[in-house]
């Protein structure tokens, strides 16, 4: 086990009033200059303060109970709201898309999470919650934005090039051939903001995971071994889920004669 | 026309769907080429011409009626090994970053001509010789010739894949007079070797076509030449 709660001082009510202040005066701000989104940013604090309590009492529930079925099951939750979330944010995506969404975050999430408890880490047991939890919150959450990225660009890429999807089609392209450049940006876009962190990692900012382990009071360079996994796992992670929610939904925009569906040519109203 | 018909096609109907409203773009449409045909297809914009050259391609999606090539249904030709024979060229040019060579060696980089060998530099430079593209060098970026050009390369390109029927949308409609002159020379040369074409235009008649027809209002009639 670790010291995770060692060092910390504890935030208690006073405190958390003290910082909603802060959000109160930007809300000020915004009224007076009428910058229209003192409403967004209320309603963003109350999830804030809903969610993350929420989640508070919920991992203190899950730790105590020690189960491995509840940690899967925590871990399936999160894979199928992601893949609805997903699903939500892109919108030129064809419908009928959530079961490719899942299994591609499902295999990805599971397969990744679980490499990086067992063999990597070695936590002991394997399903240990303080470990896999806030592990598998980090490689799915990070692969959901770049799958969501990768998958809205992809459709979006085939419709604006529709003409070259046909010229291509015309002279003996199959499907895959015809969306392969598409595929190959958005594999690309899919994957940036992932690079541009790892590239910024420790120059501009001091990532995430490690600003919590240096708070809780463990050594920075044992919080920068778990910093360079978790960089690491979520760019595997997201690569792989990318390309598995590509090749798994892109055949959705073509008809079985491997022509591409036009916008007129759909069932749906997309 | 000379028998038995190259490319058959009967009774197309394609309705496609603009915004609520189902329009029946092709409502009954017939029509045989034979080899050595050079068929016109004119009509007002709109009126479903391109529609009618990609129902001909099978690159139509839910359009009824029948086709055959060579007598063979359109049922027992594979979708790519049908669009390798009837060539769509699409009116827009698709022109990629890259050598006019690699754009014109495009199709053989795809699945459908494996183990084909790509034409040689010197078959390339006499094909873009032949359409006055003389002063265009193989390796030149393609992406940065003008739009006449790049339309003679796509027509190049699919004509140079070896096609039974070439089906063509408004191809002189960036040219100019001299390199819509030469292309029309080799167009006429692919009809009289055996191919057949389907041409549609808008232009007044250049004097090539054998055979001219009219689509409107989703019917195809033959008109005098």
């Amino acid at each position: 086990m670790t010291d995770l709660a060692g060092g910390v001082i504890p935030i208690g009510p006073g405190q958390l009033a003290l910082a909603t202040l802060f959000v109160v005066f930007v809300g000020v701000l915004s009224i007076r200059l009428s910058l229209g989104i003192t409403k967004d940013l209320a309603i963003a604090t109350v999830r804030t303060y809903v969610q993350l309590l929420a989640l508070g009492f919920v991992l203190r529930w899950v730790f105590g109970i020690d189960s491995p079925w509840l940690v899967l099951g925590l871990v399936l939750l999160m894979v199928l709201a992601a893949a609805r979330i997903l699903v939500k944010r892109s919108p030129d995506a064809p419908p009928g898309i959530f079961g490719s969404a899942f299994v591609s975050m499902a295999l990805t999430g599971f397969l990744v999470t679980f490499s990086v408890t067992g063999v990597i880490i070695q936590v002991d047991p394997w399903y240990l919650p303080q470990y896999v939890i806030p592990l598998a919150g980090m490689v799915i959450g990070n692969s959901m934005n770049g799958i969501a990225l990768a998958l809205e660009r992809m459709f979006a890429d085939l419709d604006r090039r529709e003409d070259e999807v046909l010229a291509l089609t015309a002279l003996g392209a199959t499907p895959w051939e015809a969306a392969h450049p598409a595929i190959k940006d958005a594999l690309r876009a899919g994957l940036i903001p992932t690079i541009n962190s790892m590239a910024a990692a420790g120059i501009v900012f001091i990532p995430g995971m490690m600003s919590g382990q240096i708070l809780a009071g463990a050594d920075p360079v044992t919080a920068t071994g778990y910093q360079i996994v978790v960089m690491l796992m979520v760019a595997a992670a997201t690569a792989l889920g990318s390309v598995m929610a590509l090749v798994l939904t892109y055949r959705r925009r073509f008809s079985a004669d491997g022509v591409f569906l036009e916008k007129g040519f759909r069932d749906d109203a997309r | 026309m000379s028998d038995p018909a190259l490319l058959l096609a009967s009774d197309l109907v394609a309705i496609l769907r603009a915004e609520d409203r189902e329009v029946r773009v092709l409502d009954g449409v017939s029509l045989a080429l034979g080899r050595g045909a050079f068929a016109d297809i004119t009509g007002p914009s709109g009126s479903g011409k391109t529609t009618l050259l990609r129902a001909l391609a099978r690159l139509l999606p839910q359009v009824t009626g029948s086709l055959a090539l060579n007598s063979v249904p359109a049922e027992k030709i594979a979708p790519s090994a049908w669009r390798a024979s009837v060539a769509l060229l699409p009116q827009k040019p698709a022109i990629y970053a890259g050598t006019v060579a690699a754009n014109l060696r495009l199709p053989w980089t795809l699945k459908a001509r494996h183990g084909a060998h790509a034409p040689a530099d010197a078959v390339l430079r006499a094909a873009l010789d032949g359409v006055a593209l003389t002063d265009v060098d193989l390796q030149r970026d393609a992406a940065r010739l003008s739009v006449g050009q790049q339309a003679r390369i796509a027509l190049l390109r699919v004509l140079l894949t070896g096609p039974q029927v070439l089906l063509l949308d408004e191809p002189d409609a960036a040219l100019d007079d001299a390199s819509s002159y030469a292309v029309g020379v080799l167009l006429r040369e692919f009809a009289q070797t055996g191919g057949a074409i389907a041409r549609v235009r808008h232009h007044v008649s250049d004097g090539l076509a054998s055979e001219r027809y009219s689509l409107c209002a989703g019917a195809l009639t033959e008109v005098e030449l």
